[in-house]
């Protein structure tokens, strides 16, 4: 577990401090000896922590988990209490697809594809919550091609969203968010990854696995 | 940062490790590496690696003032000097 604390306090401290992450994992065996090993680790993940707003790497990561827990998995939280069947506030509905209104056209024609299709588009907008919470997860490792393969699959579950709400004439502004949340993840990917590309220029566009 | 300064300067020429620093100040390692990160970008201590004393041990990192750190311990302790002394006194 120290150890573990320690290889976190090494990935916060970047290559500008690797000399003091192994200075911290040299002492390591001098807080065993003491029988501290733990409390030790754990000041040094504080230090490095501490520490990260001091370099751009750092600046960087922190700006990165911000944008990534801060916005984008609340965004996909509130998404996915809107599917589950909450009350959304652009919406008087309760839920994401309210029915059409008892005895109105649209209740009379369309009642069957109603009750035939929103079990699906739940699932679709359920999926799409999923994907924009995977979406915050590559930004965060920073894979850019899976971050671009993520997003065109959210475009294409919300055209897809977009035109079956249009054509069973359901509350279009389900679709209207997910498409709004396309646009501020990708807006979130282009400045993360422009900035990245300052700091690290020869960095690859994809992770080695 | 005085407490770290004023066990540093004790046998100012004597390398230390960031262990035995922590005990010696009572500071946590989560105080300690940023003040050492601090003064060593300042200048005021310098560092270097020790091999280590048991085989199958890493490298330890040792710590200890440089001029310009010992020239400020001793200004502080010359400014703490007469407070202390009207301290006695009162």
């Amino acid at each position: 577990m120290a150890r573990a604390l320690l290889s976190l306090a090494a990935a916060c401290l970047g290559e500008r401090r690797r000399d003091w992450a192994l200075a911290m994992q040299g002492e390591l065996q001098a807080a065993v000896e003491q029988g501290r090993p733990l409390a030790f680790a754990a000041g040094c993940v504080l230090a490095a922590w501490r520490e990260m707003p001091n370099h751009r790497e750092g600046r960087f990561a922190l700006a990165n988990n911000a944008l990534a827990l801060g916005l984008l998995v609340p965004m996909a939280g509130l998404q996915i209490a809107w599917a589950a069947g909450f009350s959304s506030p652009f919406s008087a509905t309760i839920g994401l697809y309210g029915g059409p209104a008892p005895g109105s056209v649209e209740d009379l024609y369309l009642f069957e594809a109603f009750t035939g299709a929103v079990p699906s588009l739940v699932g679709l907008s359920l999926f799409l919550c999923l994907l924009q919470l995977r979406f915050a997860w590559l930004l965060l490792e920073g894979d850019w091609l899976r971050v671009a393969g993520v997003a065109s699959l959210i475009a294409s579950a919300t055209a897809t969203l977009a035109i079956f709400t249009g054509v069973l004439f359901l509350d279009g502004r389900v679709a209207v968010l997910h498409g709004a949340a396309l646009a501020i993840d990708i807006a979130a990917a282009f400045v993360s990854a422009r900035w990245r590309d300052r700091i690290f220029p020869a960095a690859p566009a994809q992770r080695p696995c | 940062m005085l407490a770290l300064l004023a066990a540093l300067s004790q046998g100012a020429q004597r390398w230390r490790h960031g262990y035995d620093l922590m005990n010696e100040t009572g500071l946590k390692s989560g105080t300690l590496y940023p003040l050492l990160m601090r003064m060593t970008d300042g200048g005021l201590v310098e560092s270097e690696w020790r091999q280590p004393s048991q085989p199958g041990r890493p490298p330890r990192h040792v710590y200890r003032l440089t001029a310009a750190g010992v020239s400020l311990a001793r200004s502080v302790e010359t400014d703490a000097a007469p407070s202390r002394g009207m301290a006695a006194l009162a």
